[in-house]
């Protein structure tokens, strides 16, 4: 009895950290988001009237368009991490002497470690309107602050910071691989490409599942990398919750949009780790 | 397959060359930024200018550490970190060791509640923690920052210290349980001691999470309390000139000096292991 309740004392801080840090604030939230907003205030007043007001002003207005854009830009950065990211582990685990291997290691956690903030500034300073394809850009005829060119810089900025976790991911993926089936398959008959399409891939499906997860995850919550690199003419989710809460202090609104951020996050989390589960089980 | 030997053997060579310009490619986009970014730090003229600075100077690193405003935030950074990673180290381990060490009904879901945080976006958890700070009066900014930063750096630590409990080899306590040490003992001279790589490196990720967080910070920051990336990312919107880049290259600084510490208490390949079927 008397160490069930030392091994309680165990977990209570955790618990009371979470409770009144995140799950009550949560709520708090969830509840906000029904309140009524009188403009010109900051945030709603204690006992405001409940309305879905702040949802529906959510489906009428152009809020749908951010949705979209968000997860257009996110899904083709998760992408083309996956696809860099992929052949990049491949190549440190098999291709690489050990001493290689652990500077290629050391080199990725120390880019997945690396500030936002330096990613952001550095992408912008090198392949913005003073970087270092402003001549090929004027050659031809792109505007470094066109729409088109700041969509690129944002995925980009995504990219810097997916494509490191996503190569550690699939690094441990890869080494787990029996290469020995795909040798097989290549002694069979099967050509190189051949065997890695129908063997490695399909083996490595779980943790591609996995990275692709973390990315995208990642990708549809980025707040700096969007607010620095998009301008103002890209502005994903979390830049328009920044923006309700400092520019107009519409808290009702920002907790709506909070809630249907949140319900997307967890959708994509859901369905991912279903289809992963799926793919377990026929493995 | 039709296709002939030869051919088939050229169909390799172009994918494996291919696959091997993707790499290069890949490193080249992430190292290339960082480049341009130290060079351009110690350019000497006084204005942003294009590639490459026609001579270097220190000015720009002379302006950053001039500024009080930046100062103020690298303190306030410093401070937040040191205690909410503190916080969120200490009771992710006593989190891990209940976890590690009990069995009841409903510790998955236990565990995924620990854990849920990481898939909150940040920008949700910032907000969520302004309002709900404000409606029970919690107006303190340092007080605000902490709170929220143990909230983002918890998971890495419970996470980091569960891995590290379920890779430890029980028989050791067991042996000093035998021995006739208290449990209290075989965790302060046993158990600790056997997970200290893991937490260091859960120490080194939960450090490197909270001096980089802008999404919650932004929220909980007010006039005289913010953090440094706070600071910097509001000067890169208003003026975007090189002093950002000397701090860049501070901040890259932080990063190796992590990444230092990280090989000599962990090592790399320790990290990620070998695989199965490593070599």
């Amino acid at each position: 009895m008397r160490t069930t309740r030392i091994w309680l004392l165990l977990i209570l801080p955790s618990s009371l950290i979470l409770l009144g840090g995140f799950l009550l604030p949560m709520l708090g939230l969830g509840e906000e988001s029904f309140r009524l907003f009188t403009p010109g205030r900051v945030g709603a007043v204690a006992g405001a009237p409940l309305t879905l007001n702040n949802y529906l002003e959510l489906a009428t207005s152009g809020f749908l368009d951010f949705v979209v854009e968000t997860l257009r830009i996110s899904l083709i950065a998760t992408l083309i991490g996956l696809l860099i990211g992929f052949p990049m582990a491949w190549w440190i685990a098999r291709r690489l002497p050990r001493a290689g291997r652990a500077i290629a290691i050391g080199f990725l956690i120390a880019m997945v470690l690396l500030s936002v903030l330096v990613r952001t500034y550095a992408l912008e300073l090198t392949f913005g309107s003073v970087g270092l394809l402003r001549g090929v850009l004027r050659a031809l005829d792109i505007a470094p602050n066109g729409r088109g060119y700041i969509e690129c810089l944002v995925a980009a900025g995504l990219l810097h910071s997916v494509l490191p976790v996503t190569a550690l991911t699939l690094l441990g993926t890869v080494q787990n691989l029996d290469h020995r089936l795909t040798d097989a398959a290549q002694s069979l008959g099967a050509p190189a490409w051949r065997a890695h399409l129908s063997v490695t891939v399909p083996l490595c499906m779980p943790g591609l599942l996995a990275a692709f997860l973390i990315s995208f995850t990642f990708s549809i919550s980025a707040f700096v990398i969007p607010m620095v690199l998009g301008k103002g003419r890209v502005l994903f989710l979390s830049n328009l919750i920044y923006t309700r809460f400092s520019e107009i202090a519409d808290y009702p609104s920002g907790a709506a949009i909070s809630v249907v951020m949140l319900a997307i996050a967890l959708f994509f989390v859901v369905v991912v780790s279903n289809i992963a589960a799926r793919q377990g089980r026929k493995a | 397959m039709n296709v002939t030997r030869p051919n088939r053997r050229r169909i390799d060579d172009i994918i494996g060359w291919s696959t091997a310009a993707v790499v290069v490619l890949g490193l080249v986009f992430l190292l290339l930024p960082l480049l341009v970014t130290s060079v351009m730090a110690f350019d000497e003229r006084s204005f942003l200018g294009p590639m490459p600075p026609p001579g270097f100077s220190l000015h720009w690193f002379v302006r950053f550490f001039s500024q009080t405003y930046f100062l103020v935030g690298l303190r306030t950074s410093l401070l937040v970190a040191i205690v909410a990673c503190s916080i969120s180290l200490a009771a992710g381990a006593a989190a891990a060791l209940f976890l590690d060490r009990t069995q009841f009904w409903g510790r998955g879901v236990v565990l995924a509640t620990f854990l849920s945080p990481l898939v909150v976006p940040p920008v949700v958890i910032g907000f969520s923690l302004l309002l709900f700070l404000a409606q029970i009066g919690v107006t303190w900014g340092l007080g605000r920052l902490v709170v929220g930063h143990v909230i983002i750096t918890l998971p890495y630590a419970i996470r980091t210290a569960l891995a590290s409990l379920a890779g430890i080899d029980r028989r050791l306590e067991e042996a000093a349980l035998n021995l006739g040490a208290t449990e209290a003992r075989v965790l302060w001279t046993v158990t600790l001691p056997l997970i200290r790589t893991g937490l260091i490196s859960g120490a080194i990720f939960a450090f490197a999470v909270s001096l980089d967080d802008v999404a919650v910070s932004s929220f909980l920051t007010d006039p005289t309390t913010y953090t440094l990336p706070v600071a910097l990312v509001s000067s890169m919107r208003a003026t975007f000139d090189l002093t950002i880049a000397a701090a860049s290259v501070l901040l890259i600084g932080v990063t190796v000096v992590l990444m230092f510490i990280l090989d000599k208490a962990v090592g790399f390949d320790r990290l990620i292991g070998r695989g199965m079927f490593g070599r």
